[in-house]
């Protein structure tokens, strides 16, 4: 039984434990998962369907920095290690995957700049302000998503933060009061869900490191689900105030089986913010 | 299955759900400043964004100083093999991690051993995913 249980964790997450854990929700069994003979997860099957014949994007995912190694992976994805033919390998995360590095205009870089040399220590994020999409992306809190009529809808553990993607045909709304992850209208493009979002915040951190989204900021998601266990979504920001040209960071999502959403409220016992300091000791 | 638990935990798991990186590591960590400390458990605070575990450490002079550790986030915890009752109030633990640039008795714990079985618990900490 414990050993069926683990094997069904396998390339998501292992919990090599007692039964006993296995009566908490937060370990709670996956249902319809696609399973290899032996019963571990066969997380390279097709993908799930929606009635319509779309794919569906419905699990629990977290951000997956390997990658199959490819022969135009390192032209798509900043590398973290070399790459072998074959192989998986550990890409970087987020922004700072984007090969040649981000096209910042000059206030942004030196803002940029300032930031690391500050070690992040304004970062919103540990002071439990709330994030956007698309940083929630490469953050590692966890994002559920799943299609309701006209929807798309994902879910954050942390602060239980939420996110819609309408798809009901609507247009922007004429006035968009700015907001953190701005509104998002998706499309079918065939097999690929294309998330366009406008209307963020000005100066956002779009990374730990410190590079800005702005209120200027329009995003398009193209998300696709090759298999099972694997979402690919390339985000492109076209942010003319803080950007010379508009980039692309291609991500893959891994899928987390028997596990479900647990809430994270930052705030209930926060004491990092008051301790982040610079390397000259300022706060 | 518990030998393969108090044996490999950490490796399993170390890979399989991300540490939490909930702050810059480098801002309140001083990574050339690395700790290993051997004390009694004598209070926990099971929270978000960060549990604590508080150990009592007898130093060089004999007398006891606590330590607050900081480890990743409850969910963290529990799925990388934890449960409520993995390190209790009494128990005795070593703690390995990284000091905080303060100077403070306050430490990142990376892992977290406990001396009744020999277990082996990966702490969650953000010094491997953040600068």
């Amino acid at each position: 039984m414990i050993k069926q249980r683990g094997a069904a964790i396998v390339g998501v997450f292992v919990l090599a434990l007692s039964a006993h854990v296995f009566g908490q929700w937060i370990t709670y069994p996956t249902p319809n998962v696609p399973r290899l003979p032996d019963g571990q997860p066969n997380l390279k099957a097709p993908a799930p369907r929606q009635a319509d014949g779309k794919p569906d994007f419905i699990g629990f995912w977290q951000p997956d920095r390997q990658r199959e190694c490819t022969p135009d992976l390192a032209s798509r994805v900043r590398l973290a290690q070399p790459c072998e033919p074959g192989k998986t390998v550990m890409v970087q995360n987020g922004p700072a995957s984007v090969p040649g590095g981000l096209p910042l205009q000059p206030w942004a870089a030196e803002l940029a700049k300032k930031r690391a040399a500050e070690l992040s220590k304004d970062d919103p994020h540990p002071r439990c302000q709330p994030d956007n999409y698309p940083r929630v992306y490469w953050l590692p809190h966890f994002t559920k998503m799943f299609f309701v009529p006209g929807e798309l809808l994902m879910l954050n553990e942390w602060n239980a933060e939420f996110r819609q993607v309408y798809t009901d045909g609507r247009s922007f709304p004429e006035f968009m009061h700015p907001i953190y992850s701005g509104y998002s209208i998706g499309k079918w493009d065939g097999d690929t869900f294309v998330v366009t979002t406008k209307g963020f915040r000005d100066d956002q951190w779009l990374d730990t490191p410190g590079n800005p989204i702005t209120d200027a900021a329009t995003t398009t998601e193209r998300i696709t689900r090759p298999n099972f266990g694997t979402l690919n979504i390339q985000v492109t920001v076209d942010d003319p105030k803080a950007y010379t040209k508009p980039f692309t960071i291609d991500m893959n999502m891994k899928i987390m089986i028997d596990t479900q959403m647990i809430e994270e409220f930052c705030l209930e016992n926060e004491r990092d913010s008051a301790r982040l300091s610079a390397p000259t000791g300022g706060k | 299955m518990r030998t393969l638990a108090a044996a490999t935990l950490a490796g399993l798991l170390f890979g399989a759900v991300p540490a939490i990186a909930h702050h810059s590591f480098a801002a309140e960590y001083d990574a050339n400043k690395p700790i290993k400390l051997t004390g009694t458990v004598s209070k926990i605070e099971w929270t978000n964004p960060h549990c604590y575990f508080y150990i009592d450490v007898k130093n060089a002079d004999g007398k006891v100083d606590t330590w607050a550790l900081e480890l990743g986030n409850p969910n963290a915890l529990l799925r990388n093999g934890w449960t409520p009752n993995s390190v209790k109030i009494g128990d005795e633990v070593t703690v390995e991690g990284t000091r905080a640039k303060d100077g403070t008795n306050l430490g990142n714990a990376r892992t977290m051993i406990l001396a009744s079985t020999g277990r082996r618990l990966f702490a969650g900490s953000s010094q491997t995913t953040n600068p």
